[in-house]
This record gives C-alpha cells, structure tokens and sequence, in this order.
C-alpha cells in the first residue's frame, strides 16, 4: 500500500506526542507495544501493529536510557517497523531488521541535541544570576519544542517523503537478503533478553531461567502468562524461606 | 534567624508531582537534568523567598549543578527539599543531602522500573499483543500510568517524612528485589524459548530418498530452542566482555543474512 499525505501527516502528529513522552518518560507510550499498534491503526491495519508491537517490544526490552544514556531509538524504529511492513509488503520480522538503521539515525541525533543543549547550562546559570526562573522555564520550552520537532521532522520524511525510494531499495532487494533479515529479526530479541540478563541475572538466580526455558519449551503456551504464574510461585518461596530464616535467626540470637 | 512559618500549602506539593514531568527537559551531557529539576521546584523556590531576591538565585545556580535521577521518583527528592528550604535549613547542607541521595534514588528506581517492572510487562503484553489482542497495549498503559500516579504520594512523602523513609524504602527494595528478580528472570527464561528463533535449514540425504534435517531430526532431539538459548548466552558472554549492544545487533543481522546466503538457517 502506499501511504496518504493524511496517513503521512497523522503518524508524525502521534509521534510528536509521543516523542515528547520519551524524553520526559511520563507515561511510557513511547514503548514499541504503545506505538507499533497507534501507527497500526492509523494506516488501517491495527494487527500488524500489534505483531510489530510484540516483537520490537522484546527487542527493545533490554534497551534502556539507564545512567544517562541514549539508546537506539524505539519510537521511529516501532514506526517504521509498521510502515516498512506495510507498503513493502514484508512481514514484520523483516521489517524491523530493515527499521532498525532508522532507530541508530535517531540515537545519533539524540546524542548530537544532548550534547549540544549542554550550551544551555551558562545561559542557565546567567538566569539563575539574576534569580529569573522564567529564564529556566523558557528554557526548558525551547528545548522540548527542539526535540519535539526534530523527531516530527525525521519521522516525516522517513514515513511519507521517502516512501517511494525506500519501496524501490525493499523490492530490489534479492531473497536471501530478505529471508536473512527476517532470520536476524528472530535473533534480535536474544540481544534485548541478554542485556536485561546482563543486569540481574546471578548464579543463584540460574535454576530460575532453566525452569522458565523448559517450561515454555515443552509446554504449548498461548502466552507468557503461566510462565509467569510459575515465575511468581519460585518467587514467593524464595521470600517466605528467607522470611522464616531471618525469623530463626532472631530467635537463636535471642537464646 | 527564624523562618520556620509554612509557605507552601498542600497544593504546592501536590503540583511537584505534575511538574516533575519535566524533569528531562533541556537533558544535556554535562550536567544531564539539572534544568528541568531546577524548573520543577522553581515556583516552589520563588514562593519561599518571595522576600530575598539573592537567597533565591543562590539557591537556583546550586539547583543548576549536575543531578542524574529517577523520573518517577523525583518527587520524593524534591519534596524533601522544599521542606528543608522552608525550615530555613542551610541551602549548603540541602545541595549536600541532595548529592548523597540522587545517586541511590536512581539505583531504587531503575531497579523497580526498567529492570523488574519493564520485563514482566514486556513479556506479557507482548505474549498478548502476539495473539491479536488489544489488551496487550492497553494492561501495559494502565500499569505505567499507575506508576505515573505514585508521583503525588512521593512528592507528600518526601515532604513530610524526609531522609527516614529513603532508608525504609531503599531496605525494602532490597528484600523484594531479591523475589523480583527470581520473576524476572523465570519470565525470561519462557521468553527467550518463545520469541527468540534460530533453525539450520541444511539436511542429509542418507540415501533412498531418505533425508535427516539438522534441526528437526538432530537438535529437537536433543532439545527444542537450544539454538536460541545458546545465541543468547553467546550475546550475554559478549555483553559482559563489554561489547557495544549496537554492534550485537549489527552484528546479528549480518551474521543471520550471511547465514541464509549460505544456505545455512
């Protein structure tokens, strides 16, 4: 399919908003599960939002902005992820692969206005002088109308302006490279579960994983839910043991 | 000098939870959110002294330092400090508490946000999304909104109880941490088998038209998914090795196009 200017203009509309919410983290609508199936709906196709939703979600789920820094990009990369989908008419596996150059683009940016807003700091400081916080509020304005805007803009031109060229690059592009993205797009998620491992996975917490690992390979799960459940079951354990071990350990101290 | 008389009201509270919204703006490498925490708390700050202009901009350039926080949970620094502001404490001993306690705010924070809470409902909102269903979209709003709501008891709770409670919470989060994390990674074990997918495609004719497929008739055997467990240990190994994740999914993407050139998955 092709997207309209209306399509084009409505999903950089909802962008803007939700670009807005990732840089102050308000409501969390700038995750892929939110945008994927927002931008679904907008081009008629709310299914394919929500399978885009779901895999970019996992992706995306070890990806975030922890100690101040800037990730790759969810929101464009859940766009385009819908939109490449779409007009290409690829499924959604590929689509991300191929989505995915758009969210490195807008973490290059992002990094480019976080370093260039350090500016802001002495004529901050300047306001702060003369104890003018409306300074500071004006301040903190321009900056989010900046961001806003930036993201608006890339998003436009990535959805609408660039549709025909990026249309010809998909079709033109060999089967094995298409089957070899989709393959990657089947990966890619064990990046997103690695780095969340990375952050809390212990080696007392190893049995943990290899339960929910069997579990959901040999049992049909419709969703992650029972896993879930289980997972909850191993966890209220766990904290009634040590409840009970610090319970004794009082009483032994006691004697 | 006395100034222990009250010049914020409830509401004044109460707005820090809106405000805090826009704690990121203006985030910048060098000093990251100090505009937009110094812009939370700027009405606050103006109504405490209202009657001195210098103790007011004082008070401001120390705001504008560096500060690196949780989003959610700023509220709770911050009504903690307008308190002491108001009391009349030192601004020099309100800049040292807030120095001491934005650092473990945000390791409290992003331990309960991005690494509890964000997995359990990644996996299953996405598990629900994957099955057509809106649910999946909207569970996931209405748990984040919910955490958007706990600014306004933070901002009161720093207000009124101060550095007692951070230590009350930072001791709670550690023994429920410890549960959390269990949930955690059990879902992932379950997510990892479910949408990570890697097969070989290659087969061997053993003759009379008869063929063994690598996948189906080798590796399922032994166990499903272990291709899938053993990339994401690989990637785990390499993440620990410190390897940029950017370069993982670069690196993942060329290694599974050149892998179905091959004729390999």
């Amino acid at each position: 399919m092709e997207i309209s200017l209306l399509q084009g203009l409505l999903i950089t509309l909802a962008v803007m908003v939700i670009a807005l919410d990732n840089e102050l983290e308000g409501f969390f609508i700038f995750r892929p599960i939110i945008v994927c199936p927002v931008v679904g709906a907008i081009l008629g196709d709310l299914q394919i939002g929500l399978a885009a939703g779901a895999l970019v979600e996992l992706a995306f789920a070890g990806i975030s902005p922890v100690g101040g820094v800037t990730p790759p990009d969810a929101v464009i990369t859940s766009v385009m992820t819908v939109v490449l989908s779409k007009t290409a008419n690829v499924d959604v596996t590929t689509a991300f692969a191929m989505a995915y150059p758009f969210g490195l683009l807008k973490q290059f940016v992002g990094t480019v206005t976080c370093t260039v807003f350090a500016f802001w700091n002495k004529l901050a400081d300047a306001y702060a002088e003369k104890a003018d916080l409306k300074g500071i509020y004006k301040i903190c304005a321009i900056s989010l109308c900046i961001t806003t805007c930036i993201a608006g803009l890339i998003t436009f031109l990535s959805v609408y302006a660039a549709q025909e060229p990026l249309k010809l690059l998909i079709e033109s592009m060999p089967e094995w490279l298409t089957n070899g993205l989709g393959v990657a797009g089947g990966l890619i998620p064990a990046i997103g579960f690695a780095m969340l491992l990375r952050v809390i996975l212990k080696g007392r917490y190893v049995p943990y994983l290899l339960a929910g690992f069997l579990f959901a390979s040999f049992v049909e799960l419709n969703n992650i839910l029972p896993v879930a459940i289980m997972g909850l079951a191993f966890a209220l354990a766990d904290y009634y043991k040590n409840n009970n071990k610090q319970v004794g350990g009082s009483e032994n101290e006691g004697i | 000098m006395k100034e222990s008389k009250k010049k914020l009201n409830r509401s004044d509270i109460t707005r820090l939870g809106y405000r805090s919204l826009i704690n990121q703006a203006g985030f910048n490498y060098e000093r990251m959110q100090n505009i937009g925490f110094t812009a939370t708390i700027g009405p606050a700050l103006e109504k405490i002294y209202k009657n001195d202009k210098k103790k007011l901009a004082e008070v401001t350039k120390d705001n504008l330092e560096f500060i690196n926080t949780h989003n959610v949970l700023v509220p709770y620094l911050e009504g903690l400090m307008l308190s002491l502001y108001e009391g009349g404490e030192d601004p020099e001993t309100v800049k040292k508490i807030k120095i001491s306690l934005f650092g473990p705010l945000a390791g409290v924070g992003d331990a309960i946000f991005w690494f509890t809470l964000m997995p359990i409902m990644s996996g299953i909102c996405a598990s629900l999304a994957d099955q057509g269903s809106v649910l999946g979209p909207i569970l996931y709003f209405l748990v984040f909104f919910a955490a958007f709501c706990l600014r306004f008891p933070l901002a009161h709770m720093g207000y009124s109880t101060g550095t007692k409670a951070l230590e009350t919470l930072q001791k709670n989060t550690e023994k429920v941490s410890n549960s959390a994390s269990i949930l955690a990674v059990t879902i992932l074990g379950g997510l990892i088998a479910s949408y990570v997918s890697l097969s070989l495609a290659p087969v061997i004719d053993v003759g009379n038209g008869n063929v063994i497929s690598l996948q189906e008739d080798f590796i399922d055997m032994i166990i499903p998914n272990l291709l899938p467990l053993a990339y994401t240990f690989g990637i785990y190994y390499l993440l620990k090795k410190k390897v940029n994740p950017s370069l993982l999914i670069v690196g993942t993407i060329v290694l599974a196009v050149l892998g179905t050139f091959l004729g390999l998955f």
